[in-house]
Parts: C-alpha cells; structure tokens; sequence
C-alpha cells in the first residue's frame, strides 16, 4: 500500500495562480521635498509614471488589487479606490476601463489632496504614520476575506524627501508590524538616500532602490518593482545594498559602533551620563558593568 | 523475474482508454489558430489584454520589460534576465511568446540574434494600458437607467439560465427555455448524444466530467464549442472573439450600450443572453447588462478563486473523515451532481446526507469520472467552515487519498504491445533467446514449461536478427 | 455587561454563576456575534491594563522550570500534557525573543527527584527549540522536586549582574514535590535575590506554589483549557514590572555593522559562533558582523562576544522593545452617532452594526473596533498621531 505513487502530486505547484496581491502605493506628494520645491512639474511626471505603473500591476491577473495613498506633510490620504461605487466612468478611448477609472479617481483625488492642503508647508512628509495606515488597510483586508483565500500583500513608498530620526520609533513600529503580518515594504527613493526606509526593506525582505534619473521611473518601477516576490527570486534584480544598522546615539544623533544603553528604558548614549534623559534613571557607577561581564562569560 | 504477472496485450490500451473530456484554455485555443488569425486577433486592444493575463509569470514581466523599447533586445540579455537556477521557466516563457508570435526573432546590427515584440501586439496592449486608439463597441455614452438592475438580481438571473442548462443535461423535468441552438451545440460538444434506440437526448461521458467543473471552466468550455460553429452561422469568428473578452473585462453591475454594434453582434448578444452571460430587459432595449458568468471567462485554471471583496456564492459540501458527506441544498442539480459518487442516506428540505463508499466511488470511475474530478469538485464546492479549520486542505486527506487508491485499483494492468515467441524446438533454444532479451531488457513475460517469451514490439526486428545469427551459428 | 470590574479575564474563570446570561442574541437570533463582542471586550480590558510607563525590567533571564515527571503523561491535554505543552512552548520561545530581543531564556527539566538543566541561559531561541524537539522522546519518570529546581535556577541568576531582571517560570504537572529539604528556605532566598517566580499549574492549586508565586510577586495561574494555557504562558511574553530592588545601569553594548569594503571581495573567515561545532552552519563564509571592540566574527546577532564579552546587538533589536515603554495611547470608547463615516485607519465604512467608535486622545481621530485593537496588540503606533505633524512625536516626549 505505502509504494503507491499518487500520480498528480507533481501537479500542486499551481498554487501562484490562486492567490490575490495587492499593492498599496504610498505617493509623496509633500510639495515642501527638495525636489518639488525646485521642479514641481516633476509631481505630474512622477504621478503618470505611478498610475501606469498601478494598472500594469492589476494588468497581472484578473483578480489583483490596488491601493494608493497620497502622503502629505500634514496628513496622508487614501486616494483609490477612495469612497463609493465609481460606475459612472465610461471609456474614452481603447483604454480599458478599469486603468482609466484608476486614473481618473487618482488624480481627481491628489488634486484634493494638494489644493486642501496649502498653507504652512513643512519639510518632513510623515511616510511612518502613512505606512501604519497602509498595514491597517491591510489587516482588514486581511480580516474580511472569504475563508481559504489568499492575499500576498506589498507596499511601494515613492519619495523624494528625506527620512529624519523623528520618526524613528514609528518607523521601527511599523517595519516589525509589517514583518510580522509578511508585508513586504518596497522603498523607490526618487532625491535622497533614505537609511531608515532602506532598514524597512531589509528587514520585511523588501527591494529599495535609489533612481538614479526621474526620466526613466516608469522604466524603473516596471523592472524592479511590479514582479511578486515569489517572481523575484527567478529574475536577476539589483542585489540588495549592504544596510547599516548602527545606533544612534539619544543624545547627539551620531552614529556610534560602541555605546551605553539604559538597563531600564533602552536608550542608547555615546557616553556615560549619571542619569538617563530619558527615563530620569540614577546609575551606578561604571566600573561594575565593565567588569562583571567577563565572569559572566561561559564557554 | 519481475514481471512475469503482467499481461500483454497486442492491442493498444484503446479499449479502456476512453476519451476524457478535453478542456482547452486560452493558450491551447490560441495556439491552434493559424498565425493570420492570431494577427487579426492582435488587432484588439481586449484580446492583446486578455492574452497577457494567460501568459506564464516569467513571460508577463518580459512582455512588460519589453513594450517601451523599440530596438529588437539581443536575445542574450533576455536571457541573462532569469536566473539560472530558473531557466527551465525561463525556456517555456520563451517558448510560449514565441508560439503565440507575440515576440519576432530580429537581427540586430552586428549578427547577434535579437527579440522584438509583435508591433501590431504591442501597440494595442500599449493601448490597453495607457490609453489611445478607438473605444470599444461597447461604450457609448448612455442615460442612467431607470430600472438599474443591481449585482444580486443579475447573479440570481445568470444562476437561474445557467442552471437551465444543466438541468437540461442531467435530464431532470425543468426543460423549459432552452432553444433547439443551445441543444445543437451540446451534441457539437459530445456533453450529449443520441440515444441509438429511440432517439431522445442522453448524456454522455465527458457531459458527466462537464458536470463537475466549475462555473467558470463549464462557461468556458461551452463558449469554446460555440466559436467552434459560430462560422457555419455567418458570424465573424474575430468580432465575436472580441466583443466575448471586452464583455469579461466589464465591471459587474453597470450598463452598456449596444449601439453601433454589427448585425451579426446583435445575434450574438442574443445567444450570451440565452445562456445568461448578459441581461436584457428587452431585445431592443438598447442596453445590457453582463453577468458574474461573463466576467474574466478566461482565466479557467485558477479555479473559483474567491474575489476578496464581493461576497461569492458559498460552498455547501461539508466531508468528514469517516466518509460522510453533508450536502446543505435545496436544488436538485446539486444533489444530482453530490449523488453521482455518493451513497445518499437521508434527504431533508435543505440538508443531504451521503456516503462515499468504494461501490459508489467506483461506479462513478466507471462512469467515465476521474478520481480528479470528484476531488476537485468537494474543494470547489466546501463548505466555509471546511475552509476555516487550522489544517491547510480543506478536505480530509484521508478521504483524499482513498477515492486515489480506488481510482488506482482500477488500473492495476499496465499494457504494453509485444510479440510472442512460442514453439522452440529445445530448451536450448528457448534459454538462448531467453537470455539475449533479458539482458537488452526487452523481455516481457516468458514461462519455461511451455516454451513461449514476449517481446517488446519495438525490439522484434533486432531480436529476429539475432536469432537468424544464432540459428546460422548452430 | 455588568461584570465590568470583574478582575478575571474570561465569563467561564468566574465559575458556574449563570453563564448563560452573558450571552445574548443579537436582532437575528444569532449567538456568534455576541460571543466575538465577548472575545474583543476581553482584549480590550487587558490592554487598558497595560497602560502607564512604570519602570520596567527590561533585561530578562528567565528560567523555565519545566516538570517531567510521570504527571505530565496524562492525557487531559491533547495529545498529552508534554506534548501539548512543548507545542506551546515552540510558540512560546518565538514570540518572547521576538518581543524581548535582548534577554535570555535557560530550561531546567524537573524530573525523578532531580532536576537537569538541559539548555543554559541564551539569547538564541533555536538552539532552545531544538534542546525542546528532543524531549518529546524522554521518559516521564517519577516525581518532580520543586526545591532542586529553584536551587539550581537560583545559583545561575545569582552571579548575573545586579541591572538584571531575574525570573522564573515554573510549569507544573504534579500535584506533588519531593524535596531534600525545606522549601520555604529556598523561598526566602528566591525573594531576597529577587527572583520574580510564576507558575502555571496544569492540574490544580497547590499550596506550595500559591506561597512561592506570592512571596515573590510572581503569578499563579492554574490553566482550564489547552487556549487558557496559550494565554498564561503570553502572560509572560510582556516584560514585568521591574523588581524594587532592581539596579538601573548604563550597559555598554557594541553595534556592529557589517564591514563594507569597496571593491574587494571578503576573505572567507570563521565565524566564532560555530566554531567549535560540527554541524551544517559551520562553515567558511565572507561577511558576517564584527566586534567592535575585538574583531571578532558572528553570523547573527544579538550575542555575547566569547572573546570580550560584550554584548552585540543591532539597534532594531533594541527597537523591538521600545513599543513596550512608549506605547500608543488608549483610545477612548464612545458611542457611534455619525462623527465620521470611516474609521480613518482602515477605510472601514462605519455602518448599523457599529455602535461604538474608537478616539484616540492625541489627534482626536476616530477608529473602530478591529483597528483598536490591531493598534494597540500588534502596531504600537497610532496612524492619527504618527500623520499628524503635531502629534507624531508624542510617545517621545512623555
């Protein structure tokens, strides 16, 4: 009994074709970066590029989803699929109908977004808190699927702005949140190097990437970005860049190889200090800890 | 001897190999068209669509890789694109693109062997994509519809045509509303034939295993057998084709216009309509509406994959280990369909309770249904609850495996074609030859006492060889 | 719902008083939606617990006691009490490295009198799981002796160093302890070294335990079912409160980064985690992480450098642990009359059946229940605060 050989088991490996994705873009479209401030025409460019780039991906399979967000300075914004039922948008053209209602909803939306929004502009766009309502957008789709299908999720931050150690705690938050629910975070920097951001896609197995000319983002979003994970591995995509996860220090932000860290709430000094800034801690002196150490070693 | 307990037989296995019934996706359907048509095809921004959903993983990035460049690519950069440890996908990607001749071999300045995309395929998917060209014939503006029929209704609606299908089928008293043109395609199809004696419709083999499919394979394997005779009926194959998958690629729940269409559309509209793939309220009303079953018709083998969103009709079979099957349904069709492998024990107005049991097992295998098929069907149709418990199938394995083992239990002769060698003259002989087959692993079956071996076919000539050599020799 | 200052978690904890009350029918006669309504205001007053940023201890060394003893093999747990609790126990070890990167975990089994310690205090959970998958196969022998096993957990946390928060977590089958001597003693010592002692008991209340666990502000919990017991031992994924007589110091630790040099190719090197084993990881790799201090190699962090003894983490595993000292705000429960029309998380649209709505205190933005939950279980950030500029830095600055 035990040598029969079922004869299709070798047919299981269909399983790709079950499975919904859905992407969650999140747009920058803080006109306060760099990079709008000196070019803001750049944003349309960027937001064709993004919209093509979005119904190529629901070009992939019938049943995939999307998602886009629009980050601002002072508060970020689901863009599409946005509120109610859109039957009212008809083709214009040879396009198929569901890429022009994306892009139609997108931009109708954006322009929301960008004219509600134009008092004080602040330089930081606040993608930690966009990301934390992307994974919430998440869960619930996560929650309220029917039983035994199955959603692979991703996010794609576009930005040009640079990441501030303000956000620190948050980001770290929400990259260990999307680790934990296998949400991959892909990061395509459009201006700056982003280290923060670059930490996120290590650790969620994520893809970031620098573009090194905003010409060919389309280009780029196509090759490195639209592939599924799963599809990843059997394409030959850029490796990823060594990341550097040294601390920084509480007290002057400086990134340190060897630093004290607060036993009681984790803060991390360059420097012995008596007392925590933080958490308002006395130490003892520091001759114990240096010491001590050393006996504890078991080999 | 290993196998001195298999039979042989000089026949082929024809006898019992009975033809199964054939379901071709869009890519064996493609393939088998002749190249002008697939470039008439390629015409159509839909179909350009639809054909790049079909494609193979691999295949979909290349094609997105390559429909902004405008130079033929040298075919050993495509190449190094996948990773080695992939190339087999990477060689039936290729394979595939280049069957379909969605992707050209070019030369490219300086010898090397390059690929460009089809210009006419990669034009209209362009526009598929970003927009541009004619709309399609579907799409012109139109009031709002004071009657809106909302995506209950029209579910409800489809359900109720299509199940007058195969209700007909299986033969039950429902024979209302189904016209002489749906019968005449379910006898092209063989779902149906004639009974020899006294004329009347009866169901055949593959109309089982059709039975069984899901929805989406049942629509479309039956729209495959209707293209096939849509030229006898003077309609355009490629306009048909087309209007097909611009209606899967409409949004469930809105109105099109049928303005503008071809005379030869409006029939068939009219035909979808009777199959419930689109509703009208009348023939000349100007607008219609398609239906859950007219929607992505082509992606068949992903099997009733749930849409996150929208509610989908919800599975009813609920199979427990010890063989019992719980049918939660009032309709006839699908007791029908639960009792073609089961042993049905009680019956209440909503609930059927069976037995999966060898006999019932068998008597379906014998009916020309595959192991696959039953399995396939209680996945498709499980209960939600079957699909919720912590193990990952949501059938038993047991279960499983043992509808597999009666499956196998059928098969347990192996043929294959010989020659039989009989009547030598010594024992001598017989070793001889024995031997000489034995070693060059051709030898079937042999029994000493009575002097006789069989032969692989295919080694017959070598092996006459060899005994004219050995027979000289004495 | 009256039984809201009710201590206990669960309906079923506070025994056999008219159960069936608390369940009601909803509108259709069906029980599932009260009965999950339940279920998420059970979590809900469990995070309400966990608010206020008290000291706490942040660097565990916890010992599990584990009792294998012939008590273990009943079959009250299916498939029986080891088994299940191994199960549990893989769960277990996985979620409380994740949530406490940089503390240890030791295993000491109880088992014929004496007790084995079986996987020394580390940091690295699958060398515990693999120590743990090889006892489904021991023989459950004898009696369990409570006193050998403290004796022997006591003497490994008595030389840590006094910044350290000391545990023990005992899991009980017997209902019995054979002991060489008098256990009350050892008790005294466990509460002068401050050592924290829980113990979850799989059959019923034992005496002994209920003192042990109450002199040193440990919990004692005795478990109903196989779920219960799933949530007694999460019970102590989350790190305690620190002990009074706790030292705070300042810990030098080393952040080393892997070394980048541009162009050249790394020397295939040793790493000198597994330098003395034999088995599949031990093998020449390049790359790898770096002491800062005495360039020694490891493949994974965090660990204790063999050569210099410091301690090598990266800075998210230090960040793993903040969410537990700076968590999100609770938000507060108010009843639903159309303030907003979506919970601004997750685009849910608030309909009939919702009739309560989540406020964050903070940005003052609504949320509903799911995301109320998720937020303060699993995200620790709130997405109102964390997209408002005003407010995003607010954990910070409390």
């Amino acid at each position: 009994m035990n040598n029969i050989v079922l004869p299709d088991e070798t047919q299981t490996d269909s399983s790709s074709d079950d499975e919904t994705s859905l992407v969650v873009v999140i747009l920058d479209s803080n006109p306060g970066q760099k990079m709008l401030r000196d070019s803001p025409h750049v944003l349309t460019h960027c937001v064709d590029s993004i919209i093509a780039f979005a119904n190529s991906h629901l070009m992939q399979k019938a049943q995939n989803k999307l998602a886009i967000m629009a980050c601002h300075s002072k508060t970020s914004q689901f863009i599409y699929p946005g509120q109610g039922k859109h039957t009212d948008v008809r083709q214009v053209d040879g396009q198929y109908e569901v890429f022009t209602a994306v892009e139609k909803i997108t931009k109708k939306n954006l322009a929301k977004v960008l004219t509600a929004d134009s008092s004080t502009v602040t330089k930081e766009s606040l993608l930690a808190g966009a990301i934390a309502m992307a994974l919430c957008y998440i869960s619930r789709l996560q929650r309220t699927k029917p039983p035994g299908a199955t959603l692979n999720c991703r996010i794609l931050v576009v930005t040009g702005s640079s990441c501030s150690a303000s956000q620190y705690m948050n980001y770290m938050n929400v990259f260990f949140t999307a680790q934990k629910q296998n949400v991959v975070i892909d990061v395509c920097a459009l201006d700056q190097h982003l280290s923060l951001l670059q930490q996120g896609c290590d650790i969620t197995n994520g893809l970031y990437l620098k573009v090194p000319q905003l010409q060919g983002l389309l280009q780029y979003l196509l090759w490195v970005f639209l592939p599924e994970p799963p599809i990843r591995e059997k394409l030959v995509l850029p490796p990823p860049l060594k990341v550097d996860y040294r601390a920084a220090c509480f007290c002057h932000r400086q990134l340190i190889e060897i630093g004290y860290v607060c036993s009681v709430c984790l803060s991390i000094f360059c420097r012995f200090s008596p007392i925590c800034t933080t958490c308002h801690t006395v130490f003892k002196m520091p001759a114990l800890p240096a010491v001590k150490p050393k006996k504890k070693k078991k080999i | 001897m290993a196998d001195n307990d298999g039979s042989t037989s000089s026949q082929k296995s024809s006898r019992f190999k009975q033809t199964n019934l054939e379901c071709k996706n869009l890519y064996d359907y493609l393939k088998s068209r002749s190249s002008q048509v697939l470039e008439k095809l390629y015409n159509h921004p839909t179909i350009c669509l639809a054909i790049y959903r079909e494609l193979p993983d691999l295949a979909k990035q290349y094609v997105i890789r390559l429909v902004f460049v405008e130079q033929p690519v040298p075919q050993a950069v495509v190449a190094s694109w996948g990773s080695q440890v992939f190339s087999k996908e990477h060689n039936f990607a290729s394979t595939v693109l280049a069957e379909l001749t969605l992707w050209q071999e070019a030369a490219i300045p300086g010898g090397l062997l390059g690929w460009i995309l089809s210009p006419t395929f990669k034009r209209n998917l362009k526009v598929a994509l970003l927009g541009g060209g004619k709309a399609w014939s579907m799409s012109s503006a139109l009031e709002a519809d004071s009657k809106a029929r909302d995506v209950a209704f029209l579910d409800t609606y489809s359900q109720e045509r299509w199940e007058c299908v195969l209700h007909y089928m299986v033969g039950s008293q429902q024979q209302e509303g189904i016209s002489a043109d749906a019968v005449r395609i379910l006898l092209h199809a063989g779902l149906m034939k004639r009974d020899e004696e006294d004329g009347s419709l009866v169901i055949t083999r593959q109309g089982f295993q059709f039975l069984l499919l899901d929805r989406q394979a049942q629509v479309w394997h039956f729209l495959l057998q209707y293209l096939d005779t849509v030229e006898e009926r003077g309609l355009d194959l490629v306009e048909c084709l087309t209007f097909l998958f611009q209606l899967s690629f409409s949004t469930l729940g809105k109105d099109y216009s049928t303005e503008g269409m071809s005379p030869g559309l409006l029939i068939f509209l009219q035909h979808l309509r009777e199959f419930g793939l689109v509703y009208q309220r009348k023939r000349k009303a100007g607008r219609f509406y398609p239906t859950r079953l007219a929607l992505n018709i082509t992606n068949s083998h992903n099997k009733s994959t749930p849409d996150i969103e929208e509610d989908h009709p919800k599975g009813y079979i609920v199979v427990e280990t010890n063989y019992r099957i719980y049918a939660y349904t009032d309709s006839n069709l699908q007791v029908a369909l639960v009792a073609l492998f089961t042993e049905l024990m009680y019956r209440f107005p909503n609930l059927v309770v069976g037995l999966i049991t060898r006999e019932s097992v068998r008597q379906a295998l014998r009916g020309g249904i595959t192991a696959d098929q039953i399995i396939g069907f209680l996945k498709q149709h499980a209960h939600p609850q079957m699909l919720n418990a912590e193990a990952k199938q949501p059938l038993p394995p047991t279960v499983v495996d043992q509808i597999k083992l009666w499956e196998l239990e059928r098969n347990r002769l192996t043929y294959s074609e010989g020659v039989l060698y009989s009547q030598f003259l010594s024992q001598a002989d017989f070793n001889v030859l024995k031997e000489y087959t034995e070693s060059n692993g051709v030898l079937i079956w042999c029994n000493k006492e009575k002097r006789t071996l069989v032969i692989n076919k295919s080694a017959h000539d070598d092996v006459k060889k060899f005994w004219k050599r050995y027979s000289k020799g004495n | 719902m009256a039984e809201e200052d009710d201590p206990k978690e669960y309906r079923w904890e506070t025994g056999y008083e008219k159960t069936w009350e608390a369940i009601k029918e909803d509108d259709e006669g069906f029980l599932q939606a009260s009965v999950a309504d339940m279920v998420q205001r059970a979590k809900r007053k469990r995070q309400a617990l966990k608010q206020g940023s008290q000291k706490l201890g942040m660097m565990r060394h916890l010992f599990l006691l584990l009792d294998c003893s012939e008590s273990m093999s009943s079959q009250d747990l299916k498939p029986t009490r080891l088994i299940c609790t191994l199960k549990l126990l893989e769960i277990f070890l996985e979620e409380f490295f994740d949530q406490n990167p940089i503390s240890q975990i030791g295993i000491i089994l109880m088992q014929n009198k004496r007790a084995e310690k079986i996987s020394e205090l580390a940091g690295n959970y699958r060398k515990h799981i693999k120590v743990l998958s090889h006892l489904n196969r021991t023989n459950l022998l004898g009696e369990p002796s409570l006193q050998n096993g403290l004796e022997m957990a006591l003497s490994s946390l008595k030389l840590l160093p006094s910044h350290a928060s000391r545990e023990i977590l005992v899991i009980m089958g017997s209902l019995t302890t054979c002991d060489p001597g008098d256990i009350s003693n050892t008790i005294e010592n466990l509460k002068l070294e401050g050592v924290r002692c829980s113990v979850i008991g799989l059959a019923a209340e034992v005496h002994v335990c209920r003192q042990l666990a109450n002199q040193t502000n440990g919990i004692y919990n005795i478990i109903l079912d196989d779920n219960h017991y799933k949530d007694l031992l999460f019970q102590q994924v989350d790190p305690p409160p620190a002990a009074v007589c706790l030292e705070s110091s300042l810990i030098k630790m080393g952040f080393p980064h892997q070394l980048n040099n541009e162009g050249s190719d790394e020397p295939l090197t040793m790493c000198m985690c597994h330098v003395d084993s034999t088995e599949d990881g031990s093998k020449l790799t390049s790359g790898g992480y770096y002491c800062p201090q005495c360039f020694s190699k490891y493949c994974e962090l965090p660990v204790e450098c063999r050569a210099c003894g410091l301690t090598l983490v990266s800075a998210p595993h230090l960040a793993r642990s903040y969410h537990h000292l700076f968590p999100a705000a609770n938000y507060i429960e108010v009843n639903f009359n159309n303030q907003t029309f979506v919970c601004f998380a997750c685009q849910k649209l608030f309909g009939e059946l919702d009739k309560q709505v989540y406020n964050c205190p903070n940005c003052k933005k609504y949320f509903c229940i799911d995301c109320d939950i998720f937020v303060h279980e699993t995200l620790h950030t709130c997405p109102g605060c964390a997209t408002n500029p005003l407010t995003f830095q607010i954990a910070l600055t409390n």
